[in-house]
């Protein structure tokens, strides 16, 4: 290499930084000033449900964590290698008298203070995003529930989960709907899978979890792939005097990036129509019963079929929500809300009900997960969850 | 011989080609009308003169799940049923913006009208609902980005009834009910 070209290259490697140090000394600078924030954080958040509270420890990290109960304490550690940002936020809950953070060597301890001495625990963690979930149940009806339970030799976890039916009431009955099928495939996938399939797999799927937990009837609208209308599918349920309504679909959006379960109620717009025909109904109810002729009942009958899920609606609300809430911490989406729509499947159905898409056909990676049977099981589970969550806070269903 | 053979020839051709329109002038009377409304109870499309005028359309976004306003000038003529017809061609044209198209390419608008009562009847061909991505989401973008932007711009629409090829559907494909008409819902537009 001559001395000329050694100084063209030299030249050369000098021309560059002018373009390139300036702005990558920056970044490094803007990394380094940012690093605080990209601290792993640690963050409690409580809900109240009926008869417990959870308690949600979040962070940004996968957490390694053990509990122990001492009176009404529990103690939560976290091992952590590196240092957590702690997120306080004051906590108001009915379970829950406070909680508190403080630091040991290499771990965190979260102290609950509940308020009764008398009380169970359940915790669970969950991956995406990293959460370790702890219910709390005051003394009470659970405890009892479960030492029965415990002694007739069922798991403990399962106990919170059945319920014992009393035997004044008509047995429960669940009708879980797999949305679709024949013909009528609904959405489909990018690698082909059908909306129909899915929504089987996962209904049948569920439809053995109820089976096996709780001590009711359960009817699925379908159990192969065959072509049944909407309207049928809401006769199965009101002919079996359904207490519950469950339809489970896939989601498919123009979206390319659209993700995560959504839950829906029947919309209000629909209902504000039904409720103007009920009052009109209720005004009329007298002349109606001595007035009516042959062709008219047709209609009234029409209009009674058309708001049939009227009455239900908050309840219905109900019920989304605690499913939207297990499905959220199952697909780790950030608490999405529930949703509503004039679905026509729902219209007709004379009980709480409710349309889950579980998740979206049209993206890829959540089409993949649907397919595998384990990610059904979870989706089932998560479904049944929720749904025991209402049943629990409405026992009078 | 061989004009003997050119004639029969040429009357079987004139045959096969009074069959074919006939069957074709069947083919379209027998494609159901247009349902309900009577002419009298449409408003007189009085053609007025052609005249720019701003509208306000409804379209999906990739970023979220919302409908997003975009505005845009179109030449139309005066009467509230041009207008609307113009509205749904302009859906069709897709966005100006890089929103996402609500409605399948291959749609095309049959026959529109409103009735006094303010309810836009919409009747589409049945690509909207066969060639449809037909998961719930796309359902309500494709419904509520009709009927929002109907609705927005037009006084005289207050609901809006979705008809394909002529008549009543029960869903697009499976999911929302086509069967009542449907009021528009701002909450689903972005701010």
């Amino acid at each position: 290499m001559s001395l000329g070209d050694r100084e063209k290259l030299f030249r050369y490697r000098r021309g560059i930084p002018k373009f390139i140090l300036a702005p990558s000394c920056l970044f490094l600078f803007l990394n380094f000033w940012s690093f605080p924030q990209a601290q792993p954080t640690l963050e409690v958040s409580a809900r109240d449900y009926a008869d417990y509270s959870r308690l949600i420890v979040a962070s940004s990290k996968p957490l390694s964590t053990s509990i122990e109960k001492s009176e009404s304490f529990l103690f939560v550690k976290i091992r952590a290698n590196t240092p957590f940002r702690i997120q306080k936020e004051s906590l108001q809950s009915r379970f829950i008298k406070s909680v508190e953070w403080s630091q040991g060597r290499g771990f965190y301890t979260l102290t609950i203070r509940t308020q009764h001495a008398d009380f169970s625990y359940d915790s669970f963690k969950v991956s995406n995003p990293p959460q370790f979930i702890i219910d709390i149940y005051p003394n009470g009806r659970k405890d009892e529930e479960e030492t029965a339970k415990t002694s007739a030799g069922t798991p403990v976890v399962e106990a919170r989960t059945e319920k014992v039916d009393l035997p004044s009431q008509d047995p429960e009955c669940i009708v879980i709907d797999p949305g679709h099928g024949g013909l009528e495939v609904g959405a489909k996938g990018k690698f082909g899978t059908l909306e129909k399939d899915l929504t089987l797999a996962i209904g049948m799927k569920l439809a053995e979890i109820v089976r096996q937990r709780r001590a009711c009837n359960i009817v699925l609208t379908r159990d192969s792939d065959v072509d049944i209308s909407l309207e049928d599918r809401a006769a199965v349920a009101n002919n079996n005097k359904a207490t519950l309504f469950i339809s489970i679909h896939v989601n498919s959006s123009y979206r390319i990036g659209a993700a995560g379960p959504e839950t829906f109620f029947l919309s209000k717009d629909a209902s504000d129509e039904e409720a103007r025909r009920l009052a009109f109904l209720e005004n009329n109810s007298e002349n109606l019963a001595n007035n009516i002729e042959a062709d008219d009942e047709d209609v009234i009958k029409m209009i009674l079929w058309d708001m049939a899920q009227t009455a239900y609606l908050k309840q219905s609300s109900e019920l989304a929500e605690r499913i939207q809430n297990e499905l959220n911490l199952l697909w780790g989406t950030t608490n999405r809300g529930i949703k509503q729509a004039p679905f026509k499947v729902l219209t007709g159905v004379a009980c709480p009900a409710v349309l889950i898409e579980v998740a979206f056909i049209s993206n890829a990676q959540e089409e993949r997960k649907l397919l595998t049977e384990e990610y059904q099981l979870k989706v089932a589970e998560a479904i049944y969850k929720g749904l025991s969550n209402f049943l629990r806070e409405n026992s009078h269903l | 011989m061989d004009t003997k053979r050119l004639v029969i020839l040429g009357v079987l051709f004139v045959f096969l080609v009074v069959l074919v329109i006939i069957f074709f002038n069947l083919g379209s009377e027998m494609k159901p009308k247009a349902a309900p409304p009577l002419p009298s109870d449409r408003i007189e499309s009085s053609q007025g003169p052609a005249e720019p005028i701003t509208i306000v359309l409804f379209f999906p976004s990739e970023n979220d799940d919302l409908l997003h306003r975009e505005e845009r000038e179109i030449i139309s003529e005066s009467s509230e049923g041009e207008k609307a017809k113009r509205i749904i061609e302009e859906i069709f044209k897709g966005s100006q913006r890089g929103y996402l198209s609500p409605i399948p390419p291959e749609t095309k608008l049959r026959e529109l009208f409103i009735t006094k009562d303010g309810v836009a009847y919409v009747d589409f061909s049945r690509d909207i609902s066969e060639k449809h991505l037909s998961g719930s989401s796309a359902e309500i973008s494709t419904i509520f980005s009709v009927v929002n932007s109907l609705s927005y711009n037009l006084k005289s629409v207050k609901k809006v009834f979705i008809l394909i090829d002529g008549g009543e559907r029960k869903t697009l494909g499976g999911h929302i009910d086509l069967t009542m008409a449907f009021s528009p819902q701002y909450d689903l537009v972005a701010n």
